[in-house]
């Protein structure tokens, strides 16, 4: 593709000037670009390009395993509104408060998360592990007056945190 | 190569397959190369930004949405290369505090040479920097005037202007 190649240098020029100041400034362009034509920058060392080629790969790698943690992740924050709104359920309606339901609180991101080097995985790890300490709040404050907010704020920040994670 | 096979070669990157990524260094690699060389005057540090370009289109490859993708690329090499003067010009602040005589340093043309400058980038090197710029990512990337005024969001009466200038004093220099 050359696209330079393609337009008409004198057409576009007489939008701004004369016909004859036109074809001057266009005859100044292409000798100057000739000039660059007929004398070319060195060509790169082929082991650079190798090099080149070969941080592209680690690159790509690297980039693939972020996207897989962020997949998990995702995951787990979905699993982790499931166990708040399973909560609110509980506060607010008759379900026994199992001590299952803790067990998967409390054992979501922790076992998945370690190595994660991006750093948005890395904040929205950091995130989730807010939430589960807010979640082990709520559940050790049964009785406490602000208990229902706290739920219902737990489970807005987790529906925000999950809506970036699949943004991206 | 023709842009149909570009944008095959494309959507194999952004299924993530390497050998698509490896074919755009050949495709890209010289010509990008030389731009950075005509910039800064120097191979290593255009080796350095060559390489950090092309990881960078891995990471940024899902954000191209049709279009030219010389555009594309040689505008993400533009920035690769603005982010190093950058990066330069606050160094040597920090270093002595002469920024103004540090801006051409960092550029590279006048103290950069490797040794083995030819007279073009002798010459290059007498052009205001910004105009170097836009002559050399037109002969580069061969986007027309209408793609850089686009890309540099700039009128493009003033993109003609400045080339204009930058081509007829390279004329001059180079005699």
């Amino acid at each position: 593709m050359n696209n330079s190649a393609n337009e008409n240098l004198r057409e576009l020029l007489a939008g701004f000037m004369d016909e004859a100041a036109a074809r001057q400034t266009a005859e100044d362009i292409e000798k100057g670009e000739e000039i660059l034509g007929a004398n070319q920058a060195p060509q790169p060392d082929e082991r650079v390009l190798a090099e080149v080629k070969k941080n592209v790969v680690a690159a790509l790698r690297r980039r693939r395993t972020v996207v897989f943690q962020k997949r998990i992740l995702g995951a787990a924050v979905a699993a982790a509104i499931v166990v708040v709104s399973v909560l609110t359920m509980i506060r607010y309606g008759n379900l026994s408060n199992s001590h299952q339901t803790r067990m998967v609180a409390a054992s979501i991101p922790s076992r998945v998360w370690e190595g994660a080097d991006d750093a948005d995985v890395t904040v929205l790890k950091a995130e989730i592990e807010n939430i589960q300490s807010e979640l082990s709040g709520v559940q050790s404050d049964d009785t406490g007056g602000n208990g229902s907010t706290a739920v219902d704020d737990l489970e807005t920040e987790l529906i925000e945190v999950n809506g970036d994670m699949w943004k991206g | 190569m023709a842009q149909h096979d570009i944008e095959q070669v494309i959507i194999g990157c952004n299924k993530g397959d390497e050998g698509c990524f490896t074919q755009l260094v050949d495709i890209y690699g010289r010509r990008c190369f030389g731009y950075f060389y005509r910039l800064t005057g120097n191979r290593d540090l255009s080796d350095e930004l060559l390489s950090e370009l092309f990881v960078k289109l891995v990471e940024k490859i899902g954000t191209y949405r049709g279009g030219s993708f010389d555009g594309w690329i040689f505008t993400m090499a533009s920035n690769i290369f603005h982010d190093h003067l950058r990066f330069k010009q606050r160094q040597t602040r920090l270093l002595d505090g002469h920024s103004k005589r540090i801006m051409s340093q960092s550029a590279g043309v006048a103290s950069g040479y490797d040794g083995d400058a030819d007279k073009l980038q002798m010459a290059l090197g007498e052009l205001d920097s910004g105009v170097r710029e836009l002559v050399m990512m037109r002969f580069y990337s061969q986007m027309s005037f209408k793609e850089i005024a686009e890309s540099r969001q700039e009128p493009i009466g003033t993109i003609l202007s400045k080339v204009h200038r930058g081509l007829r004093k390279l004329r001059e220099l180079m005699g």
